[in-house]
């Protein structure tokens, strides 16, 4: 079978799986006994085991195939779940990872057999069924021990392991006063359709009573997976020998023959027992009438709900958002029109120009939000990493996470998680002291760290904090001397912030030397560089002794803003309206001069005024205005005031690049196409302030 | 030989003919109004609108060093793309003539001063009738390898 068209199928898919074994994983570390947990670890591994089956990965199907017995027996509650278990898991997992990250290079799984993996898990596996003998002899034996029959060879039910969940039924049936009954059923060997046949055989079972537990399984029966008997479990009000009858009826049947199942004494009061408490938390309120009725095999199998999504392919979705931003231009090229020529006198035309301006807007915000993904899908890898962590580092240290539902571009998701990574493993490693040391301060000695993700206005802002020993101003600032980054002038007179911020600088950047100063600082200039590309920003807040904060400030969208159109000598530029915090008339009388620089007293605080005509070299004006038009904007904490000529007003823009064949001034951010066909520059006041 | 013959467009500047191989040209407009970009390279005039995407224009005149323009009716942009992935830019010039064929034989290899821009930017001299055409190496006017600048 040709399985290529399958391949990004299965990539994905086994993206998911992996990341839910994950996170799975980690529960079950912290809740060894938790069922739910259990279960779906075991589905998760026993799906992506099918899938690289069918792929014909056969090493992946391997290595997951044998973590798959591991999680059986552990849910089968034969093993118990240790810290050395969860390691060796954690590695198969990598392994895992690694052998799909192959697939996803060259559809090849590479070469490495992971032998060692497989012995470990193998070994654990053994030593945990060793150290309980009796349990599992009392398992793997046929828990029916009631009947007494002549022909128990024959009877091959009776050999059948019977599962936790399936005494619970069996002993659930006895209080309902029905009989469990097993079966094995003998098929002809000259039969062709043997599948239909057992078909055919359930069927009419089922009309007597419930089929709790087929051997072999019903999906390897459907698939012919078995020899020319099978066995069937059922709760039904028959006899043994009516049933046999029954099936015994269809055709090409060579023989069936049935008994009473029962369970061992202890395992009737065990599971007597959990029934109670079940039915007194059904009692309580769950409502779950569904599970008496069904009491099959499926019940523990919470189905997940069917999702109603579609995969789209991201470049489809590139396209559409294209089709939207011309669409933007074409209807901003109307409103130009509408506001110049005659036709605005027509009767209506401008009501249906505002209509047809409200459409666009909606249709791009849908289509946005169509884009728009959790940030779940990068940080919910961070658990697991901090775990690794904190084993390596010999730290303890806890990750708490909030937000993740906050959603962000597809773009910015896929480029957001290398910068977010080396933010949390600054933290882990440099941010928080050593367990000892905390406790000798009075901490908690288990360390903290916090990412959070919220929106606030147009940006979506992303929180890494720890509560270790913060950042040692005293420091950096002589490590800056040192390396000459500043000069001893400056530093007296730079604020913590502006040291602080030294620290994204690309001098500040090797590890050695940073750890050396302040324990902060790995790639600190990489993280900021790729921050910045993505169109947002990045600051760092901390308080010595008690801990740090990088702060990541990302747009929503990126190629739709809306904007401040302003008049810079006969140029129009956009102000992106996200970091404009007000519009000011100042007189030009009130405009002072503090150490060289231009500075308006705005309600109390001073803030600097920055003339953005003469940093474009704009044409200037003959005389200078009276009054200053202000536009004051805000980056982080910092305010400053951008002297333009004209305030021309707000508008939706479309963001377009320049290319990279012009080199253009960081303030240039990109360009925009306004109603009219003309080219607008988009300024980037952040690089300004 | 006839797979070696092709085309080309002759454009002027001043009085010199420089050439432009056709496979790089994706259309020749009008002038039209040009947004300035501030601290660009000084020949980039700006950007345009072509038909929704922003292109960059650059003064071919300036790029050589000669006087800046002085566009009249005859001034056009020519649109190229160094390779068909690359994003589109224009170049000004005064004159759009024609279009000719030349064989490889045409087209001689000088040897200019290193230091002279146009031997980072000329693939070569076309021989026409009587007239020399210096032939442009689009790619390498537009990408600017560092290597070139020194």
């Amino acid at each position: 079978m040709d399985v290529s068209q399958y391949l990004e199928i299965f990539i994905e898919e086994s993206k998911e799986h992996l990341q839910s074994l994950n996170d799975q994983l980690l529960i079950l570390e912290r809740e060894p006994e938790n069922e739910d947990t259990i279960n779906e670890i075991f589905r998760a591994a026993h799906s992506l085991k099918g899938m690289a089956g069918t792929m014909g990965y056969k090493r992946m199907q391997r290595l997951t195939h044998d973590m798959e017995n591991v999680f059986s027996e552990v849910r089968n509650g034969k093993m118990k779940v240790s810290s050395e278990l969860v390691d060796v898991l954690f590695k198969g997992l990598d392994a895992l990872e690694e052998y799909l990250a192959n697939i996803q290079a060259d559809a090849n799984e590479g070469t490495n057999d992971n032998e060692d993996i497989i012995n470990s898990l193998n070994n654990i596996l053994n030593k945990g069924l060793g150290k309980a003998p009796v349990e599992s002899s009392a398992d793997q034996k046929p828990t029916v021990l009631s009947a007494t029959s002549i022909d128990t060879d024959k009877m091959k039910f009776k050999h059948i392991k019977i599962e936790d969940h399936e005494k619970k039924a069996i002993v659930k049936a006895g209080t309902l006063g029905m009989n469990v009954i097993g079966l094995t059923i003998y098929i002809h060997e000259y039969c062709v359709l043997k599948a239909a046949r057992a078909y055919m055989v359930n069927r009419n079972l089922e009309e007597h009573g419930e089929i709790i537990k087929l051997f072999p399984t019903a999906q390897d029966i459907e698939d012919e997976k078995f020899d020319f008997h099978y066995s069937v479990f059922m709760v039904s009000k028959e006899t043994p020998e009516k049933l046999a009858e029954v099936a015994e009826s269809i055709s090409e049947i060579k023989e069936v023959v049935a008994d009473y199942i029962s369970l061992s004494n202890e395992d009737v009061t065990n599971y007597t027992n959990v029934l109670k408490r079940e039915e007194t938390a059904l009692a309580s309120g769950a409502a779950r009438t569904s599970e008496t009725k069904n009491g099959s095999v499926q019940k523990k199998a919470n189905k997940p709900v069917t999702n109603r999504s579609v995969r789209v392919d991201i470049e489809k979705l590139d396209v559409l958002m294209n089709l939207v931003s011309e669409l933007i231009i074409a209807k901003n090229g109307l409103v130009s029109i509408s506001s110049t020529s005659q036709v605005a006198l027509e009767h209506g035309f401008s009501e249906q120009i505002e209509y047809l301006e409200r459409v666009t807007t909606n249709l791009h915000e849908s289509v946005m939000r169509v884009r728009m993904v959790p940030i779940e899908s990068v940080v919910n890898r961070f658990p697991r990493m901090i775990r690794d962590l904190s084993k390596k580092l010999n730290k303890e240290m806890e990750l708490y996470m909030s937000g993740e539902e906050t959603e962000l571009d597809r773009t910015v998701i896929d480029e957001i998680g290398d910068p977010l990574m080396h933010l949390l493993r600054n933290a882990a490693d440099h941010g928080l002291e050593s367990n000892e040391e905390r406790q000798r301060l009075g901490k908690n000695s288990v360390g903290s760290i916090f990412l959070e993700a919220y929106q606030e206005g147009n940006n979506v802002v992303i929180e890494v904090r720890d509560d270790g020993s913060g950042i040692n101003v005293d420091k950096i600032k002589k490590k800056a001397l040192e390396r000459g980054t500043i000069t001893e002038d400056q530093a007296a007179r730079m604020s913590d912030k502006e040291i602080i911020d030294l620290l994204f600088q690309p001098s500040f950047s090797t590890a050695e030397q940073v750890t050396d100063v302040s324990g902060r600082g790995v790639g600190l200039d990489v993280v900021k560089t790729k921050i910045e590309t993505l169109g947002g920003e990045i600051e760092a807040r901390s308080v010595l002794g008690e801990g740090s904060t990088f702060i990541i400030r990302l747009p929503l969208t990126l190629a739709i803003i809306q904007a401040l159109m302003v008049m810079i000598g006969r140029e129009k530029f956009a102000l992106p309206l996200g970091s404009i915090q007000t519009v000011e008339n100042i007189p030009n009388t009130d405009v002072r001069m503090i150490q060289g620089k231009e500075v308006i007293n705005l309600r109390g605080s001073v803030i600097p005024i920055i003339r953005l005509g003469e940093v474009l070299d704009c044409v200037k004006a003959e005389n200078e205005p009276e009054e200053f038009v202000i536009v004051v904007v805000k980056k982080g904490e910092r305010l400053a005031g951008l002297v333009v000529d004209e305030l021309i007003g707000q508008q939706e823009i479309v963001i377009k690049s320049i290319g990279k064949y012009i080199k253009a001034h960081k303030i240039v951010s990109g360009s925009t196409i306004l109603g009219n066909g003309e080219v607008s520059l988009i300024l980037d006041v952040n690089s300004l302030i | 030989m006839a797979e070696d013959v092709k085309q080309f467009i002759v454009l002027r500047l001043d009085q010199e003919l420089f050439g432009i191989d056709i496979k790089f040209i994706e259309s020749i407009i009008v002038m039209q109004s040009i947004t300035r970009v501030p601290k660009s390279q000084p020949y980039y005039k700006g950007v345009i609108n072509l038909r929704g995407d922003i292109v960059p224009v650059m003064s071919l005149r300036e790029k050589l060093g000669l006087e800046s323009d002085d566009y009249g009716h005859s001034t056009r942009i020519i649109i190229v793309r160094p390779d068909e992935q690359a994003a589109p830019a224009g170049i000004i010039v005064d004159e759009v003539k024609e279009v000719i064929e030349l064989e490889d034989s045409d087209i001689d290899q000088l040897a200019y001063d290193k230091t002279d821009v146009k031997s980072n930017i000329s693939f070569g001299i076309g021989k026409y009738k009587n007239e020399l055409i210096n032939i442009l190496d689009i790619p390498n006017l537009l990408l600017e390898k560092e290597t070139n600048k020194k």
